[in-house]
């Protein structure tokens, strides 16, 4: 065989497992969550009862996304200096296929930036409207200065065609409203396209009528700082037909001027918006339990998580471990061991006294591995997150806990 | 006036009929070259300035007007150079600006429109066609790369101000939303959804107690006209040391 068929051969084989490989590849589905390593992820950000009100609506139609984030007391000390201090609550999905039309955040609107602080809780609320058709996965997300952004829990949103139309309407402050959608399209574009013809003009002129590779013949041969005029180059008649297009440009500029000031008359520069939120009741209520740092061990083969710590109720009244939640996934507190539970043994009720009391918290759910929250060989072998306990009558605490991950190498 | 023999040689080489070079060589090389010119512009200015030409919400009265111009310079000006040396053209400033144009507008198009659905009135391309001309015709009338840069650079950066300010002005305009009045800009920059870039990213101005008399606008454009100067000379030192045959002494050299 020829050098050449081999190489033929070769290119050939290298396009077809080329076209294979990106023919198969499957359509991805997530935000690159699961990148991000486990022990980072379940010591940042906690997301409290995340929920969607809907997960189909029409375009233009809205959905609220609630919960509550918590920045935990157990922030790395390697992320943002250890000291979260700028977030950003936002969604995250494949570009703009939905729309945030209103966020609070601990009962107030918040446009933009927030402040934020270790320990802090953050009870949200975004109101999102369907734009793309198609089944969409949205996040809600948490990003922090200095840090990153981590996600939230996600839902497939189905957004279906609205057969009435749909406009993204806002309401200017000197009257009417304008749809974001299209709005100002058509100037812009016939600004850019007339800039654009002057400059293709301009080239169309030096270009078209005049040699161009041959001058080099001649422009070798003389200083760079001349026009080359007395060798026919540039001519009197160039210079004074650019002047032209420079007065063109200007009077262009001049119209598109007086324009923007007649019709625009008001505006602003963009609005940087930056405050630190209320605090939420929840953040001033007494603290229930206090969780020491405890022990967890996982067993790959029964996807099992065990937590084993100590929990002391500081209050005066039974408190209830309900849930235990880490970075987007959630257990509730249940008997029979599955995906969603948490059992708690020996009991989910602990009761009050000064004497911590020993709990073992024990999880058989594929998510771990699913998820890559097991962080062995990951540079912290931690399991981290949050406990929520209720009491009798109805109040909420929420409770870090922090256990050290004993691998089990087979 | 007596014309030395010298002179009409040129001028006899500057109409000479060639053989083998005809127009269509022209044709290839300004076709040809208009992809990699373009590309090339237009990577630099992301590569320094990409978020302040993706979108509105960024293109602020500080920092728009010193990065951008400065970004889009470098490209152009280095065309300058070589254009005006080989050709005689003051077209290179221009050029490069058509180019990126076209290329700026399949990519803003196709990337951002087409493929994830942003608004164009969102995500529209700054123009540079109007500094470009400026530019150009400076380096026309002073012959002077030196005066270019000085004259024409400043020119360029004020002319790119004004001739963007202008499909900018919409979207400055107040709006009521979450409670605040905010720019029809912000709320775009918030309402479509731009995932894994919180808005903290955002550098537009956020105030400072050194600006002058409030007047962010007038500071940034002398600072912008600056650095554009220093722009130009960053595309002359590439259009005078790469691009520029032989390159391979110029390799070895450095």
């Amino acid at each position: 065989m020829t050098m050449r068929r081999r190489i033929r051969r070769v290119l050939w084989a290298t396009i077809v497992a080329g076209a294979l490989l990106v023919g198969s590849a499957p359509a991805a589905s997530a935000h690159g969550e699961r990148a991000q390593e486990a022990f980072l992820r379940m010591r940042t950000v906690a997301w409290i009862d995340t929920t969607f009100s809907r997960t189909t609506v029409r375009q233009g139609e809205t959905f609220t996304i609630t919960g509550t984030a918590k920045i935990l007391d157990a922030w790395p000390t390697r992320l943002a200096a250890g000291n979260p201090n700028t977030g950003f609550m936002g969604i995250i999905a494949p570009g703009p296929v939905v729309l945030l039309k209103e966020r609070t955040i601990n009962g107030v609107s918040v446009p933009t930036r927030i402040d934020i602080r270790r320990g802090g809780i953050y009870e949200f609320s975004m109101t999102v409207a369907g734009r793309r058709p198609g089944r969409w996965h949205v996040h809600p997300s948490f990003s922090v200065k200095g840090a990153g952004t981590l996600l939230g829990p996600g839902e497939w949103i189905t957004v279906e065609e609205n057969p009435d139309g749909f406009t993204n309407d806002v309401q200017l402050v000197g009257g009417g409203t304008v749809n974001l959608e299209n709005y100002q399209l058509t100037p812009v574009w016939i600004w850019l396209i007339l800039t654009f013809l002057i400059g293709l003009a301009w080239m169309i002129y030096w270009t078209v009528p005049k040699r161009t590779v041959t001058n080099l013949a001649v422009t070798s041969q003389i200083p760079l700082n001349t026009d080359g005029m007395e060798y026919g180059l540039i001519t009197k008649k160039d210079h004074r037909n650019m002047n032209w297009f420079v007065i063109g440009t200007i009077l262009l500029l001049a119209v598109g001027w007086i324009w923007q000031s007649a019709a625009f008359p008001d505006k602003l520069p963009q609005q940087i918006i930056q405050f630190a939120p209320p605090e939420p009741a929840i953040a001033s209520a007494p603290v229930l339990a206090e969780a020491g740092v405890g022990t967890a061990r996982y067993d790959s083969a029964s996807d099992t998580m065990t937590i084993e710590t100590e929990i002391t109720n500081r209050s005066q009244e039974p408190i209830n471990l309900t849930q235990f939640t880490t970075t987007t996934l959630r257990w509730t507190t249940g008997s029979a061991a599955g995906p969603g539970t948490v059992q708690v043994a020996p009991d989910s009720t602990i009761e009050p006294g000064s004497a911590p009391t020993p709990v073992t918290l024990t999880i058989k759910d594929p998510a771990w591995e699913a998820e890559h929250l097991v962080p062995i060989g990951e540079s912290q072998l931690l399991i981290s997150g949050v406990m929520v306990f209720e009491t009798a009558d109805g109040q909420v605490n929420f409770t870090e806990l922090e256990a050290n991950l004993q691998p089990r190498f087979e | 006036m007596a014309v030395d023999s010298k002179t009409l040689e040129l001028r006899q080489l500057v109409n000479k009929k060639y053989k083998y070079i005809d127009r269509k060589w022209d044709a290839v090389f300004w076709i040809t070259a208009a992809f990699v010119v373009g590309a090339a512009a237009d990577i630099t200015k992301q590569l320094f300035a990409g978020d302040w030409d993706f979108w509105t919400d960024w293109k602020d009265r500080q920092w728009w007007p010193i990065i951008t111009p400065f970004a889009i310079i470098i490209i152009g000006s280095a065309l300058q150079y070589i254009q005006w040396l080989a050709w005689r053209f003051p077209t290179g400033m221009t050029y490069t600006a058509v180019c990126m144009f076209l290329c700026t507008l399949i990519g803003r198009w196709l990337q951002w429109g087409a493929f994830v659905y942003y608004p164009m009135n969102f995500v529209w391309p700054a123009t540079m066609v109007a500094a470009a001309i400026f530019a150009d015709w400076v380096l026309l009338k002073t012959k002077s790369f030196v005066l270019t840069s000085v004259i024409g650079g400043i020119l360029f950066a004020v002319t790119w101000w004004i001739s963007n300010y202008i499909p900018m002005a919409p979207f400055l305009q107040p709006a009521q939303w979450m409670d605040r009045v905010v720019t029809v800009a912000d709320v775009q920059g918030i309402e479509y959804v731009r995932s894994q870039t919180p808005e903290y990213l955002r550098i537009i101005e956020s105030g400072s107690l050194r600006t002058f008399l409030g007047e962010t606008q007038y500071v940034s454009l002398v600072f912008g006209a600056t650095v554009a100067v220093a722009g130009y000379w960053v595309g002359q030192f590439i259009g005078r040391g790469l691009a520029i045959w032989p390159i391979g002494r110029f390799m070895k050299k450095w």
